[in-house]
């Protein structure tokens, strides 16, 4: 009696939840499937009433288009350049925020700032920072006036100008502002994470290390990161996750161009593939392409569920 | 745990596109055809819902409010209903989304190319039959007219934007011109005088003159153009060289004289002559209001913009440089191309026929009304569509006003109605509007190139465009 | 014996001597390299303020100036209004209040019958539930865009806000909490009579009150920078959102960029956020530090 009534109350309390994920969350997935197998699948066609043939057409169409060679390297670059580079960074800083006791709370809360910040707007900030103003290239009579703070710096110590984002600019400049920028960006999450689990430390192992005098850098390899091991790979994992699912950060430095004005596209990712996509009512290659994101993801998350369970120390 | 979930969801996902195997997807009924019944077309005088998109400020939409009221008066039974929903881009995806769950609009703000798309689901009305009908029709007030366009109303229209609704391949009219814009010459009328320069009317001349302002302003840029897809696809048809076709191989832009002109620009380019907005890196009217620093004198941009064209007013009123306004320069000047732009109005077919019959009303209302067409015009700075609209006192005396000062946007309407055979379109097919962005990058790409191999840089550029191209397909 | 003694001092003193210089020395390290990431880190906020109140001709300086000449307090009421902020922040803070409540009491119900209540299936759905959090967003979007569409929403609040109340993630979170809460309280008020309602409402939700809060939290941080979706869905003047507004107002310019006015606009659009975060920066931290996801 009680039993059948709680069993009734439990779905009745489920309801809400379950009827926004029926419509909003499983639906999606059977629907992006089935557009995904269906050749060239178009919402406008398909309303024609044409029929369209089951295979994957789709997957190797977006496969072989250059565009999305581009955007998957674009992906996969900048996840590899900016994942270690801020994880190294953000565990030198917590270690180094561990070790001190005045000014603590204040730095920790400087290194946290970035957080609570709109990336786009100040992806903003960044473009202009790195940005030239007022720049005429390739004319006889070329005129650069640099305005963008970083110039300013580099001509300060004597260095050339390099043209970062504007017109003209090369790949690795705008990469080079892109790895910078997500860098400044993914510090504080990781910064917060390890800074929290250095403290969970037990102090113990710190003490038995002094009395055993061993060296600083060998007490940073030998106890640090080994105890540390489980939050390195969840801000790792969150990390590659979040990495290839990058596109507002470069949206907010080089707007919806997504690259220098004269190579639109250039800087383009996974995800922003996936809008291009659909603005063309090309849905069925917009479903691909996101299954293959998945696919990504979910490969990237069992390896580094594999190598966790050997590496990991708890 | 963790890898039993990922097979259940793996598993769930293979029965999915086994299930779409045979899934057909939901055909709604969107007959092209639907007009095409042997009864004669009639507005009955039902009540009928009319939803209008549009892109329309709330300046516009005060004018358009002001005759949907007129057009109860002849029409109580049809309720327009003005929505804005965002930019162009917005308005197609937007409605490209609502055809394929048939909840899509009566009217739209449509280019071309937008039409295309929509008609991948054979979801926009042709009006040809309603254009031709000669049902009568009595208005609320006693007054009649005909369903269609009468020859007058027809032959009223310029004729370039008018044949626009026809460039969809099939020779049928998909579109009605609402109001348009194209691009006009602007130059520095002072500095031109001041130094004996003629306007030039041919690109030859061009290049003579831009030669002459870099001898009396090493300084400056001469020439800053705003659209590099306007420009290329505008040479493509003043040499009457190929750029697209709506029918059969699409993207014929990939020719040698498309290679010549591009080479041509990028030595200009090269030697100081011009820069596009893209290369500037904002409109190139910036460059031609400047006083200071590097000026240019000439700018090529959308006769909707005239305003931005005009220097700053000084602190007593007038102007530091008065504009002039003329044709763009030509290939051959006897035969001008300017391009048309500017909003059409597309009418989508719904089951309900008398909805389509009370649209195609209001659109004729909107299209061929001398008032609103004048009012219209002047709040927004677009062309009227319509040759009559001179006859309308208002827009008349506005045209009269014309100077290179407070009244440039009429200067440059009156431009626009000066050269009105010189109006072309071009073709629209699902995939002309990735051809328009892949030629306008192609010509910014190339002007900057150099170096000895700058032709064959040039042919992979478009080799590669043209890939581009195909893909959307 | 007792010349030994002081040799050991002499040594020990000697050694805590050499290690106080190295351990000054290295302190004084550990502040610097801190403090400079810290400069590194904040300069770009530094840099958005100041440029907010400089002079266009002052900011293209080719020799910069840290500290403005004069205060253009100006640009920030130029930003309010090209970017028309007003409409904006409105916008914002309306769909970020109202997701906010419904997605409380949501993720609340939901989570209290996956902690407490007993019916069959609990714990395969739960798992499937955390399996979907492995799936990109942008896989449920292309759908969900012509859901909302068939749906009639395309321009509303409701398309903002519907759509992405529920979050498995905060059902996971409160789910967690609510079962560290010991079961004989549970059982205590089943025995006085209690009801479930009564109970999850009145004993529960106080009890997970520091978890509520920083579902709260993340949840108005996702409205302030949600773009993608929005702009989609809801381009339109009367419902568009902080984000989209700003990178539209400053895309779509005539002539030069005015950078000071875009900073001063940039500014106007991180504050909020910043004052929520001087007076919550607790909750905030501790609930970002579960989260791995901004916004």
């Amino acid at each position: 009696m009680v039993d059948s009534k709680q069993k009734w109350k439990a779905w009745l309390y489920l309801s809400p939840a379950i009827v926004l994920l029926l419509v909003f969350t499983v639906w999606p997935i059977f629907n992006t499937v089935r557009m995904a197998f269906l050749e060239n699948y178009s919402g406008l066609k398909a309303a024609a009433g044409m029929q369209f043939n089951f295979g994957i057409g789709n997957f190797l169409k977006v496969i072989e288009y250059k565009r999305f060679v581009q955007c998957l390297k674009n992906t996969v670059l900048l996840c590899v350049l900016t994942v270690p580079i801020s994880t190294l960074l953000a565990l030198l800083i917590a270690v180094a925020l561990n070790s001190i006791k005045f000014l603590q709370k204040g730095l920790q809360t400087i290194f946290f700032l970035p957080y609570v910040t709109n990336s786009i707007a100040i992806g903003m900030v960044f473009a202009a920072m790195f940005n030239i103003v007022g720049s005429f290239y390739g004319t006889e009579n070329e005129l650069i006036v640099t305005a963008g703070i970083i110039n300013n710096v580099i001509e300060f110590f004597g260095g050339e100008h390099i043209n970062w984002i504007n017109y003209g600019s090369t790949y690795e400049a705008n990469m080079f502002v892109m790895v910078v920028y997500i860098v400044w960006n993914a510090l504080p999450f990781k910064i917060l994470v390890l800074l929290g689990g250095l403290q969970s430390i037990n102090k113990q192992y710190y003490d038995a290390a002094k009395v055993d005098g061993t060296p600083r850098r060998r007490v940073f390899t030998h106890i640090t990161v080994p105890l540390l091991s489980p939050m390195l790979a969840y801000v790792i994992i969150t990390g590659f996750i979040g990495g290839f699912k990058e596109y507002t950060s470069i949206v907010g430095i080089f707007g919806e161009n997504m690259g220098p004005p004269n190579d639109a596209g250039r800087l383009n990712t996974m995800v922003g593939f996936i809008y291009d996509a659909l603005e063309t009512n090309s849905q069925g290659r917009a479903s691909a392409a996101a299954l293959i994101l998945f696919a990504i993801i979910l490969a990237v998350t069992m390896i580094n569920n594999q190598v966790s369970k050997k590496r990991i120390h708890y | 745990m963790k890898n039993r979930i990922v097979a259940t969801l793996l598993a769930i996902m293979l029965m999915t596109v086994l299930a779409a195997c045979s899934s057909t997807p939901a055909a709604q009924n969107n007959d092209a055809d639907a007009n095409q019944t042997a009864k004669a077309l009639n507005y009955d005088g039902s009540a009928v819902e009319v939803v209008f998109y549009n892109t329309m400020g709330a300046n516009l939409s005060a004018v358009l409010e002001t005759y949907i009221a007129e057009f109860n008066k002849l029409y109580p039974n049809i309720t327009v209903t003005s929505t804005n929903v965002g930019n162009y881009d917005d308005c197609r995806d937007q409605i490209s989304t609502e055809i394929t769950v048939g909840n899509q609009p009566n009217i739209a703000y449509c280019y071309p190319d937008h039409v295309a798309l929509y008609n991948l689901a054979g979801a926009v009305a042709t009006l040809d039959d309603m254009i031709a009908s000669d049902t009568v029709i009595t208005r609320a007030d006693g007054t009649t007219e005909i369903l269609g366009l009468t020859d007058e109303q027809v032959a009223d229209f310029i004729e370039g934007y008018y044949n626009e609704g026809k460039e969809f391949g099939d020779g049928k009219m998909y579109t009605m011109p609402l109001s348009k814009s194209t691009e006009v010459l602007y130059y520095n009328k002072t500095f031109f005088d001041a130094n004996g320069l003629t306007v030039p009317t041919t690109w030859d001349e061009l290049e003579a003159v831009c030669a002459k302002i870099k001898e009396i302003d090493p300084e400056s840029i001469p020439l800053g153009y705003d659209s590099e897809s306007n420009w290329f696809i505008t040479m493509c048809e003043q040499y009457n060289s190929g750029y697209t076709s709506a029918t059969g191989d699409h993207y014929l832009f990939d020719n040698e004289q498309n290679h010549a002109f591009i080479k041509k620009f990028n030595e200009w380019y090269n030697k100081g002559y011009l820069t596009t907005q893209k290369l500037y890196g904002a409109y190139t009217s910036g460059l031609f209001t400047t006083l200071e620093g590097v000026k240019s004198y000439m700018s090529i941009g959308s006769s909707a913009g005239a305003t931005y064209q005009r220097p700053a007013a000084t602190a007593d009123g007038s102007y530091p440089f008065e504009v002039g306004i003329a044709t763009i320069p030509q290939v051959d000047a006897a035969n001008a191309k300017v391009i048309s732009q500017g909003p059409s109005l597309c009418i989508f077919n719904k089951a309900n026929e008398q909805e389509v019959i009370a649209s195609w009303l209001f659109v004729k209302f909107l299209t061929t009304n001398v008032n609103f067409q004048a009012e219209f015009g002047m709040a927004s700075g677009y062309v009227p569509v319509i040759k009559s609209v001179t006859a309308n006192p208002v827009y008349a005396d506005f045209i009269a006003k014309a100077d290179g000062g407070n009244y440039v946007s009429a200067l440059a309407a009156k431009v626009c109605l000066e050269q009105k055979d010189a109006y072309y379109t071009s073709p629209a097919f699902n995939g002309s509007s990735e051809a328009r962005d892949q030629v306008g990058a192609l010509l910014s790409k190339c002007l900057v190139l150099t170096g000895d191999d700058v032709d064959a840089q040039i042919a992979t550029a478009f080799a590669d465009a043209v890939a581009e191209c195909e893909y959307a397909n | 014996m007792s010349e030994k003694n002081t040799m050991q001092e002499r040594n020990m003193t000697q050694v805590s001597a050499r290690q106080k210089i190295v351990h000054g020395a290295s302190r004084t390290l550990t502040y610097a390299f801190l403090i400079a990431m810290a400069v590194i880190v904040l300069f770009p906020f530094y840099w958005m303020l100041i440029s907010s109140v400089k002079s266009l001709d002052e900011y293209r300086l080719n020799v910069p100036t840290f500290w403005p000449r004069q205060l253009l307090l100006s640009n920030y009421v130029d930003a309010f209004n090209t970017a028309s902020l007003g409409r904006l922040f409105y916008n914002t803070m309306l769909v970020g209040v109202v997701s906010t409540i419904l997605s409380l009491i949501i993720t609340v119900l939901s989570a209290f019958a996956f902690a407490r209540l007993e019916f069959k299936g609990r714990d395969t759905m739960f798992g499937l539930l955390l399996a979907t959090m492995m799936i990109p967003g942008e896989l449920f979007t292309i759908t969900n865009y012509s859901t909302v569409t068939q749906l009639g929403w395309m321009n509303t609040y409701t398309v903002l806000i519907v759509p992405f109340l529920v979050s498995v993630f905060y059902i996971f979170l409160l789910r967690q909490n609510f079962m560290q809460i010991p079961n004989e309280l549970y059982l205590a008020a089943k025995v006085d009579g209690t009801s479930d309602w009564k109970y999850l409402w009145k004993i529960m939700v106080p009890l997970a009150l520091p978890t509520l809060i920083s579902i709260t939290i993340l949840k108005m941080m996702g409205a302030w920078n949600s773009y993608i979706w929005p702009r989609l869905v809801a381009n339109d003047e009367a419902h568009r959102m902080i984000t989209n507004g700003l990178r539209n107002a400053f895309t779509d310019t005539t002539g030069d960029v005015n950078y000071p006015v875009q900073m001063a606009a940039v500014a106007l659009v991180s504050a909020p956020l910043f004052l929520v975060f001087v007076f919550l920066r607790k909750y905030i931290m501790a609930g970002v530090s579960r989260s791995g996801i901004k916004g």
